[in-house]
C-alpha cells in the first residue's frame, strides 16, 4: 500500500511537470498548426542548461530565472529560422521539426557529452506524506509546476499578449484586421512553448538524469497528454497529463513499467479512434 | 533531351548495380558492397513511406512497425520455429501485411496530424511489447540466427552466406519491388491514390471509395516495409526491437523528403545520399548528424520536392534554354507534393478530422 501511495504521488508530481511541458506543445499546435517533434528536446535543453548554470555558478535557484529566458530567446530564433519559412505546409512541418530534433540532440552531445549526469536537488530531506517519508524537493517541484501553469493561464486570459494569442488562434484574418501583429504572435507563441518546456527541464533536472536523450522519453508522454486532453484544449491537456502519470504510477506498483506505458498508449489509441477531439471535449470551448 | 539524360542515367545505374560486386572489387573497395546492399534495403523502406506520403498523401510515422515485424518474422521463423529460408521469408512478409491490415483499418479513418500520430502510437505500442516479451523476441539483445541455405542442387548449396549471392538476391528482390510499385502507381489504382492525395473531398465526389483505397495503399506500404525488414534481417542475421523505434520511421520519412516524395526513385536517392554521408563523415566527424538535420530542414524550406524535384527543374530549364521542343513544367504539377489543402478560415479541431 505504501508503495502504491509513493508511486501515485510520484506520478502526480511527474504529471504536473509533464503538464507544463505539454502545454507548450499544445499552444504550438493550437496556434501554429505544427506537430513539434523537437519538443522533448526543448525540455532536454532545459535540463542541460540547468546543469551548466548550476556547475558554473553553484547556485541552483539562478537556473529558475535564467533558463526560461534562454528558452524564450532560442524559441524565437528557431521560429524565425525554421518554422516561419514553412508555414502552411503542415505535413512538412513534422519533418522539419524532426530535423530540428536531430540537430539539437547532436549539438548537446557534442558540447555537453553523451554521459548522463545527475544533479542533486537544491532542497534535501523528506517530509511525512500519507504515511510515507516523501522527498521534499518533489513536493516543491509540484508546487512550482502548479504555480507556473496558473501563471500561464493568467497570462493567456488576463494580459494583452495572451488575448492576442487567443485571437490569432480563433481567426487569424480578423485578428490581423483588428491590428494584431500575427507574425510576432507566432514567434511569441513558439518562444513561450520553448520556454515552458525548458522551465519544465529546470524543475525536473534533479528528478531525472541529465543527458541528450531524455527528450525521447518525454516526447511521447507529452503527445499522449495533448491527444487525450484534446488537441489545442489547454485545460484538458493538464488534466490528461496528471491522469496519465498517476495511472502509470499506480500500474507500475504492481506491474512492469513497460506494461504501464503500453496501457497508456492503448488508452491514447482508443481516444484517437473513438473521441478524436479528446476525452474532455465540450468541457471547454 | 530530358528523357535522354534520364534514361542514360537509369541505364548507367542498372549496369553499375548488376556489376557492382566486380566493379567495387576492381576499384579496391570491396567492402562498399555491404553499404550498397544496405542502401538497397533501406531504399525499399523509404519507398513504403513514399507510397503512403508521396502518392496517397498520408504521412506515416510508424512504418518501423512493419519493418520490425518483417525482421521478427524471418528471425523467429528461423531461430524459434526452425523454418527454412523461403517459409521464413514468407512469414516475414505475411506478418507485417496482416498487421498493416489491422492497423490500417483503424488508422486510415484519420488524416493529417492524427494519422501521423496514430501510426506513431501503434508502432510504439508494439515496440514496447517486443521489448518486454523477452522469451520470444530477445528484447534489447535481439534474436540472432544462422542462415539456412536457399536451395540445394545435388552437391551445390546456394546460400546467402556467399556475399555475391546475398547481394544479387537482395538486388533482385528490391528491383522487383520497385518495378511492382512503378506499375502500381501508373495503374488506375495508383492514379486514384494520387487523386485522393490532391483532394480527398473531390475524389470522394467522383465516386472513389477513399477509405478502401487508402487502406489498400496502407497495406501495400506495410508489405513493402515488411519486405525490407525481412531482407534486413537476412542481411544482418538477426532481429532487434530497436528497429521498431519511431526514430527509424522518422528516418524513412527524412530520406523520402530529401530524395523527393511522389517520385519512384526519389526515396532511393535520398537514402543513398544520407547513408553515404553517414559512411563518409562518421569517421571524420562524430557529430555528422547535425549535418543530416540541416539538410532535412534546408530541403523542406528550399526544395520541398526534394532532390528529384531540383533535378527535374534543372533539366527542364536546360531544355528550355536549348529552345527545342521544350515543354515547361505545368504549374499544376510543380507543387503537387505540397499539400494544397484550402486553409480553413476557422481553425477548429473538427475540420482537421475527416472520417
Amino acid at each position: 500500500m505504501e508503495l502504491v501511495a509513493a508511486l501515485a504521488i510520484n506520478g502526480l508530481v511527474w504529471g504536473l511537470i509533464i503538464a507544463l511541458i505539454a502545454l507548450g506543445l499544445s499552444i504550438i499546435f493550437g496556434l501554429l498548426d505544427i506537430i513539434n517533434l523537437a519538443h522533448g528536446d526543448f525540455f532536454m535543453v532545459g535540463t542541460v542548461l540547468t546543469w551548466f548554470v548550476f556547475s558554473s555558478t553553484g547556485n541552483y535557484w539562478l537556473a529558475f530565472l535564467i533558463v526560461p529566458l534562454i528558452g524564450l530567446v532560442l524559441g524565437a530564433l528557431v521560429e524565425r529560422a525554421v518554422i516561419q519559412p514553412i508555414r502552411g505546409t503542415a505535413a512538412l512541418s513534422i519533418v522539419a521539426t524532426f530535423g530540428l530534433s536531430i540537430i539539437i540532440q547532436e549539438t548537446v552531445r557534442a558540447t555537453y557529452g553523451a554521459a548522463p549526469k545527475r544533479i542533486l536537488p537544491p532542497i534535501e530531506g523528506t517530509i511525512p506524506l500519507f504515511g510515507i517519508e516523501y522527498d521534499i524537493y518533489r513536493v516543491f517541484a509540484a508546487f512550482v509546476s502548479i504555480a507556473a501553469i496558473t501563471g500561464f493561464f493568467l497570462f493567456l486570459h488576463r494580459t494583452k499578449l495572451g488575448t492576442w494569442m487567443r485571437a490569432v488562434r480563433v481567426d487569424r484574418e480578423t485578428a490581423l484586421a483588428m491590428g494584431v501583429p500575427a507574425t510576432n504572435v507566432y514567434i511569441l507563441t513558439f518562444a513561450l512553448g520553448f520556454a515552458m518546456a525548458s522551465f519544465g527541464g529546470v524543475v525536473a533536472a534533479p528528478i531525472t538524469t541529465v543527458e541528450f536523450q531524455t527528450g525521447i522519453d518525454v516526447l511521447p508522454f507529452c503527445f499522449m497528454a495533448v491527444i487525450i486532453g484534446g488537441l489545442g484544449n489547454l485545460p484538458g491537456t493538464v488534466a490528461a497529463a496528471v491522469l496519465l502519470a498517476v495511472t502509470e504510477g499506480i500500474i507500475t506498483s504492481f506491474a512492469d513499467p513497460t506494461i504501464a506505458r503500453i496501457t497508456s498508449l492503448c488508452l491514447m489509441c482508443l481516444v484517437l479512434i473513438l473521441r478524436p477531439h479528446g476525452l474532455f471535449q465540450g468541457a471547454t470551448q | 533531351m530530358k528523357t535522354l539524360i534520364n534514361s542514360t542515367m537509369l541505364a548507367g545505374l542498372g549496369i553499375f548495380l548488376s556489376g557492382a560486386p566486380w566493379i567495387l572489387e576492381a576499384l579496391g573497395v570491396g567492402f562498399w558492397l555491404d553499404i550498397l546492399t544496405e542502401i538497397l534495403i533501406w531504399s525499399l523502406f523509404a519507398a513504403s513511406v513514399n507510397l503512403l506520403f508521396g502518392y496517397t498523401g498520408l504521412l506515416s510515422f510508424g512504418q518501423a512497425l512493419f519493418f520490425g515485424l518483417g525482421m521478427y518474422g524471418v528471425a523467429i521463423g528461423i531461430a524459434k520455429l526452425g523454418l527454412g529460408f523461403w517459409p521464413a521469408l514468407g512469414l516475414g512478409l505475411i506478418l507485417p501485411t496482416v498487421m498493416a491490415t489491422f492497423v490500417g483499418a483503424l488508422a486510415v479513418r484519420l488524416t493529417w496530424h492524427y494519422f501521423a500520430i496514430i501510426t506513431l502510437v501503434f508502432s510504439q505500442i508494439f515496440y514496447f511489447i517486443a521489448l518486454s516479451s523477452k522469451p520470444l523476441t530477445g528484447g534489447d539483445d535481439g534474436t540472432p540466427f544462422s542462415m539456412p541455405p536457399m536451395f540445394t542442387l545435388g552437391e551445390i548449396e546456394v546460400s546467402m552466406t556467399n556475399f555475391t549471392t546475398q547481394y544479387f538476391f537482395i538486388l533482385l528482390m528490391v528491383t522487383l519491388a520497385f518495378f511492382l510499385m512503378h506499375r502500381l502507381v501508373r495503374s488506375p489504382l495508383g492514379l486514384a491514390l494520387v487523386a485522393i492525395r490532391e483532394n480527398d473531398a473531390r475524389a470522394e465526389m467522383i465516386g472513389l471509395n477513399v477509405y478502401l483505397l487508402r487502406l489498400i495503399s496502407f497495406i501495400a506500404a506495410g508489405a513493402l516495409a515488411g519486405l525490407s525488414g525481412s531482407l534486413f534481417a537476412l542481411f544482418g542475421r538477426y532481429a532487434s526491437a530497436t528497429y521498431m523505434f519511431y526514430h527509424v520511421s522518422g528516418e524513412g520519412v527524412v530520406w523520402t523528403i530529401i530524395g523527393g516524395a511522389g517520385t519512384i526513385l526519389g526515396p532511393a536517392v535520398g537514402t543513398a545520399l544520407v547513408i553515404l554521408v553517414r559512411e563518409e563523415l562518421s569517421n571524420v566527424w562524430e557529430h555528422y548528424q547535425i549535418l543530416v538535420g540541416l539538410i532535412v530542414i534546408l530541403t523542406v524550406i528550399f526544395a520541398p520536392r526534394g532532390l528529384m524535384g531540383l533535378w527535374d527543374n534543372m533539366l527542364t530549364r536546360l531544355d528550355a534554354r536549348r529552345g527545342g521542343v521544350a515543354t515547361p513544367v505545368p504549374e499544376k504539377t510543380r507543387n503537387s507534393n505540397q499539400k494544397r489543402k484550402p486553409k480553413p478560415r476557422r481553425k477548429t479541431v473538427r475540420s482537421e478530422v475527416r472520417t
